[in-house]
């Protein structure tokens, strides 16, 4: 094993190619940017450079345990570094005009394109989908599309060719030439580990492992950190920014375990939304009804838990949510761990109390006794692929007599950091759970929050919202 | 019949459809950027770019001096500058363009650039600008009746005010133009226009040259609605400056986030209404002024809003009618054609009085359009005096109350609503009547091209563009179909003006009416050669007498004689004597709508070369703590007369509905105090996704009903079905409204927003 030193390799399509960084190729070259300068990969489409229309999807396939995943991602988002050792597969791969997967098949037989500057990225989607090899129901089908979006069809048919085409046993070009493609894959990640990418202008470093991470860490402190990139990336193909340097955690083995036992789950920073949501959906069902609302499937399966509390925005989902489940967070650097409750951890509009030597590396969530009502809520304009106008995670206990224990109510988008609202909490402590408290509890949450007008919503709308979830929580819980 | 697909799709579905982004241009390319206004109203005192000038990589700065032609880029009105002169009027006015190797030196040279503003007030609001009593062009009106005389006697009266929002076009593929120069000045422009034959023009004008200097090609594009109309001519002509200054080949591309603050949009509303009606619901009298924001230049707000006007009554006969029309000037950029092209808006609030006087009289919506819906042999004619023909609403509204099962649910509704407390459920009918031709009547004109090459496969050149309506997909049905031949046999090529001069954009709806019949103008000039010809033929082979040309019938790939079925010649074989034979094998073909006109002054006239007819029943649940609505189920009944393609045409349906959802519900245009657009990506601007589909979504086309003089009995379907969105819009009112047993009229605007409707449940419940 060696350090690949400003090279990085991965199969485009079946093709083993390299890429080799110097001052022309910036490591913070996207996929999609990669791909649009080649001659043969112009299938995929640009149509917002941020995350959110999808035209851009690809699919990367990752070998573990001999076996292939198959993931959509938004290419716009990935920079370059992070496909070492992987598959990318384009609109292109899966099929031509002249031989057609089923998937593209599907689509043209049930009229899924109109101006067609979206459908390749629907292609890829689809593809993702008919490769998870199930017939899926209308709801998987649609959580797989919520990142494409498509301004001429309405989607009708295009929900219909995934369910023309998705099923079981699927085989295809990929299948045939699975073994192929691991070995190939394998053969890449054993001639390496870490990458180390300096052309001169920027710094990028792929640490392979976690003591490697937190040196390079302790080494640079004011090198940015990336995990799935989803926050940062922007910076780059909205703000045009040229960052200089850059520890990608991507590929850091060790980051990506989640342990569980009878009194808490320990979930690494590097696992991705996805597989936390996916994983979670019965100890923590409030924190999987949140992150089911989270970005778009593009987004979670690139985006990490660590990623969504690192950036410490008002608007993180899965901040309030952790906090109502009084989360843990652990926090490394070369000589020592420490832990500290995510409930102080944030000091300050995406302000923290990490050092700069440190790396979060995991979250620790306690599993909430039986008699913890916890619920999570997420307004925002649009339903899905949109970030929360007002956001809110609900603890109640309650005594035996069925009064207020304790309450704890963490709100989003309500002030410069995920907050609390304390004269309210206060307020309903030791008192009855009933509407004419609610109702009472509602108009002091005006009290708590001073919320801001934005381009999502007005400063009124969002004090309502606020009252309204607490209702909401109220009546969600009135029968529990 | 044999399904006939998208003549893309297997190029969409593979990523081998080529946009212009994605053409190989050789290494001279460079990259045009645009330097913007970033005040809404100023004058430029001063200004420095010779920082900029000397970044390597950069090939050419441009100022207003450097246009060799004609320093304009509005066709008719002539009031919309290339490059600013010596003062901005809108956030987003292009001032400089820059040329540079790769996006990012343009982008580095365009914040070396030094500017001196000096501001001045700005007008920002439609409010404002009526306050200010600036049109762009003067205002309009429409009269008929007395409705002095209406109001006066009239047994009830509601008056108000309704709101309407901009919408961003948002099509996939951001604005662009390829500018390749060509030997002297000659410019070749692959450009992402609707409306290539302006786009000549405007870039003929800018350069100083002539049409015929200046090549138009559009291939495809990612997506129009109207805004690639007259404003895709803008980054063309911007383009073209560039690739003439340089001698190479320069591309714009608009960063989606410059699209969005740069172009214009559907245009803003206020509507100011009274109207007037029994105790039934019968209206006797309305009193329409609308008042647009036509943004900082003319643009098309004059068609538009003179559409709207036409509009205004939408599918209700008022004996008594006026409408007012102003197209109020503001600094914003200039708002311009978006499917429905001010239709939209006129129609949102004749719906809304419908929907009050239900309320008023505490009767279902439906059946008050049902009583005041334009009847067949009389009340059938329009406040502009147009008589309305072929009449399909008492159809549509006979079969959609039945299949949607309206009375039944909305008792369901009712039921279900007074049951719960924090969900309520609404519905809504809503229909629609659509006007299809350009009301600028010298636009109703077509041409074509076509070409038999002596193989027998057959190309086709028309005026229309393809946005993703499947426009030449029917060109090539319709030219399959005259010829008798196999769809496969034919092709249709990019529209391209050296093909096909002079041609009208494709908007209005009327792509397909008006190339298809000119495709077929120019296959019948073919066929009445080929036809004598062949005829001849027969007589020969048969030494006979020659079959009559006028009796042979093109079918099946076989030419023969109906009246001697013996006689007949496959088509390949058929061509190729006629090669032989010198015949010629290609004409062009041309189209002008009958019998349209508008006097404008009068606001009278025959606008309309038909009616395209649709209704939609919808039904919504309304979350009431926190505003979000999911549509449970919608019925749309559209009428297309004899569909060209069927799931084409339902296509068109479906997805124009939905866009219609997202101007009603999600999309919001939030400007700040400066002008400053705030929802310029799609970060926080929501058009519909995959899951804000109704979760039940019936659409059907009305069967049986064939529209007299048009191209294969077929109707216009683009623009209409966009407004059987009202359906939803309404019936989220409906849900509102049912909070107070319907006896508040709620605050109630488009679009619908969660943050809207919160607000105006907290304004009930006051
Ligand atoms: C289209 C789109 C939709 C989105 N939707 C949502 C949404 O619905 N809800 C939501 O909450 N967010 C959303 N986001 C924001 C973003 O995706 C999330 O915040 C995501 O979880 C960030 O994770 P990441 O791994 O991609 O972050 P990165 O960009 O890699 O990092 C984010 C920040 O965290 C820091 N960081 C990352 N890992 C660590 C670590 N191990 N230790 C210390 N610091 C670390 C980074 O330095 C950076 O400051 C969306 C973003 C996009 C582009
Ligand atoms: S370009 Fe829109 S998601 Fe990537
Ligand atoms: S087909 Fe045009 S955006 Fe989807």
């Amino acid at each position: 094993m060696t350090t690949n030193k400003n090279k990085i390799q991965f199969l485009l399509g079946d093709k083993l190619t390299e890429i080799e960084f110097n001052s022309e190729i910036s490591p913070t070259t996207t996929v999609l940017n990669y791909l649009r300068s080649l001659p043969n990969h112009k299938g995929v489409k640009e149509g917002c450079a941020e995350g959110d229309c999808g035209a851009c999807t690809v699919v990367i396939a990752e070998e573990s345990n001999n076996k292939l995943t198959y993931k959509s991602f938004d290419s716009c988002l990935i920079f370059l570094p992070s496909l070492h050792g992987k598959q990318l597969i384009t609109v292109e791969n899966v099929g031509t005009s002249e031989k057609l997967h089923p998937v593209q098949e599907a689509l043209v037989e049930t009229h899924a394109s109109q101006c067609g500057f979206c459908t390749p990225g629907f292609t890829m989607s689809l593809f993702s989908l008919y490769k998870q090899d199930f017939i899926p129901s209308k709801e998987f089908i649609i959580d797989a599309l919520t990142g494409n979006l498509c301004r001429c069809t309405g989607y009708k048919p295009i929900i219909e060719a995934a369910h023309k085409c998705c099923g079981e046993h699927n085989h295809d070009y990929f299948s045939e030439n699975e073994n192929e493609t691991i070995l190939k894959l394998k053969g890449i990640k054993n001639s390496t580990n870490n990458i180390v990418i300096d052309n001169g202008i920027q710094k990028y470093f792929l640490p392979s492992n976690l003591a490697e991470a937190l040196q390079l860490r302790t080494d640079l402190p004011n090198a940015t950190i990336i995990n799935g990139g989803t926050d940062i990336a922007l910076r780059v193909t909205k703000k045009h920014e040229i960052i200089t340097t850059i520890i990608d955690l991507s590929q850091t083995i060790g980051l990506k375990k989640i342990t569980k036992t009878d009194k808490e789950w320990i979930i690494g920073t590097g696992v991705s939304i996805e597989d936390v949501r996916i994983e979670v959906k019965d100890i923590f069902p409030a924190l999987y009804e949140m992150l089911s609302v989270f970005g778009s499937k593009q987004i979670r399966n690139k985006a990490t838990f660590g990623g969504n509390i690192g950036s410490a925005s008002p608007i993180g989902d899965s901040t309030p949510v952790l906090m109502a489940y009084n989360s843990t967070l652990v926090l490394k650097n070369t000589k020592a761990e420490r832990e500290i409750k995510l409930r102080e951890f944030i000091t300050g509009y995406r302000k923290t109390q990490m050092s700069s030597d440190e790396l979060i590396i995991a979250v620790k969530i306690p599993i909430p006794n039986t008699n913890e009502i916890i619920k999570s809520y997420k307004v925002s304009k649009r339903k899905d692929l949109d970030i929360s106008t007002v956001s809110a995670c609900f603890n109640l206990l309650k005594d035996e007599k069925g009064k207020i224990k304790e309450i704890f109510m963490f709100y989003g988008g309500m002030a410069a950091t995920t907050s609390r609202a304390s004269k309210t909490e206060d307020f309903l402590n030791g008192k009855e759970w009933n509407r004419e408290n609610i109702e009472k509890a509602m108009k002091l949450i005006d009290e708590d929050y001073t919320p801001i007008s934005d381009a999502r919503a007005g400063a009124e709308a969002r004090k309502i919202m606020a009252r309204n979830l607490l209702m909401k929580f109220y009546n969600d819980t009135i029968n529990l | 019949m044999k399904k006939i697909y998208h003549e893309s799709a297997k190029y969409h579905v593979s990523g081998e459809a080529i946009y212009i982004d994605d053409i190989e241009v050789n290494n001279q390319l460079l990259h045009g950027y645009v330097y913007t206004s970033p005040v809404a109203h100023a004058k430029i005192k001063s200004y420095n770019y010779s920082e900029a000038q000397k970044l390597a990589g950069v090939h050419a700065i441009l100022n207003y001096k450097d246009i060799p032609g004609h320093n304009q880029m509005v066709p008719v009105f002539q009031d919309e500058v290339i490059l600013a002169i010596d003062e901005v009027t809108f956030i987003g006015q292009a001032i400089f363009l820059i040329a540079a190797e790769t996006e990012e030196i343009a982008r580095q040279a365009s914040k070396l650039i030094e500017i001196e503003y000096e501001e001045l007030p700005a007008i920002l609001t439609i409010e404002d600008a009526i306050q200010n009593g600036v049109t762009v062009q003067p205002s309009r009106k429409i009269e008929t009746g007395d409705i002095n005389e209406a109001f006066k006697n009239a047994k009830n009266i509601i008056e108000g005010e309704l709101k309407i929002g901009g919408q961003e076009h948002w099509y996939l593929e951001t604005q662009i133009c390829l500018c390749i120069p060509q030997e002297g000045r000659d410019m070749k422009v692959f450009s992402s226009t609707q409306n290539p034959s302006e786009t000549q023009l405007l870039v003929a004008e800018a350069l100083g040259l002539h049409k015929m200097n200046v090549e138009v090609e559009m291939k495809r594009m990612g997506g129009g609605f109207g805004g690639k109309e007259t404003q895709g001519n803008h980054v063309a002509v911007w383009s073209a400056i560039l690739a003439n200054y340089t001698k190479k080949p320069v591309k714009i591309r608009l960063f989606r986030d410059e699209d969005q603050k740069m172009t214009g949009k559907r245009h803003r509303f206020l509507i100011k209404y009274k109207a007037a009606f029994d105790e039934n619901g019968l209206i006797s009298a309305v009193d329409f002024e609308q008042n647009a924001d036509a943004g900082a230049t003319s643009d098309l707000s004059m068609s538009i809003l003179e559409r709207a006007m036409l509009h205004a009554e939408n599918s209700y006969y008022v004996p008594n009618m006026r409408i007012i029309g102003h197209a109020w000037k503001t600094n914003l950029p200039s708002n311009t054609a978006f499917r429905g092209f001010g239709g939209p808006q006129g129609i949102a609030a004749m719906e809304t009085i419908i929907d009050r006087i239900a309320r008023t009289l505490k009767k279902d919506s439906a059946e008050i359009r049902n009583i005041n819906f334009y009847a067949l042999f009389e009340r059938n004619v329009t406040p502009y005096g147009q008589k309305i023909e072929n009449n399909r609403l008492p159809k549509i509204w006979e079969q959609i109350i039945e299949t949607s099962e309206y009375f039944a649910r909305r008792k369901q509704v009712n039921e279900f609503n007074q049951k719960n407390e924090f969900y309520k459920k609404g519905l809504a009918l809503t229909p629609i009547k659509f006007g299809i031709s350009f009301t600028t009547a010298f636009l109703n004109q077509a041409g074509a091209l076509v070409h038999i090459y002596n193989d027998g496969s057959v190309l086709v050149n028309h005026g229309g563009t393809e946005m993703g309506q499947g426009l030449h997909t029917k060109m090539r049905q319709i030219a399959a179909k005259e010829l008798g031949i196999d769809y496969e046999n034919v092709k249709v090529n990019a529209t391209n003006t050296t093909k096909v001069p002079n041609t009208s954009p494709t908007a209005a709806s009327s792509g397909a009416d008006m190339n298809g019949m000119a495709v077929k103008d120019a296959i019948d000039k073919i066929k009445k050669r080929l036809s004598t010809f062949i005829a001849c033929k027969f007589g020969a082979t048969y030494r006979d007498n020659t079959s009559d040309a006028e009796n042979l019938v093109y079918d099946r790939n076989i030419i023969y004689d109906w009246k001697q079925p013996e006689r007949k010649i496959s088509f390949n074989d058929a061509i190729k004597a006629a090669y032989l034979g010198r015949i010629n094998l290609s004409s062009n073909g041309f189209y002008a709508t009958p019998g349209v006109n508008f006097n404008r002054d009068r606001g009278f006239g025959k606008p309309f070369f038909y009616f395209s007819y649709g209704m939609a029943v919808s039904e919504v649940l309304l979350d009431i703590l926190t505003g979000y609505t999911k549509i449970l189920r919608t019925d749309i009944l559209h009428d297309v007369g004899e569909s060209l393609n069927v799931d084409l045409d339902k296509g068109q349906v479906e997805g124009a509905f939905i866009q219609g959802v997202g101007w009603c519900t999600t999309e919001e245009l939030k400007y700040d105090s400066k002008g400053n657009l705030l929802n310029h990506s799609p970060d926080t601007y929501k058009i519909p996704g995959v899951n804000d589909i109704p979760e039940i979504f019936n659409v059907n086309l009305l069967k049986g009903y064939p529209q007299p003089g048009t191209i294969h009995r077929s109707k216009a379907v683009g623009e209409p079905p966009f407004m059987l969105s009202f359906s939803v819009w309404l019936a989220i009112k409906d849900a509102i409204s049912s909070i107070k047993n319907h006896e508040i009229e709620p605050n109630f605007q488009i679009p619908a927003t969660n943050e809207n409707i919160l607000l105006s449940i907290e304004n009930l419940k006051k």
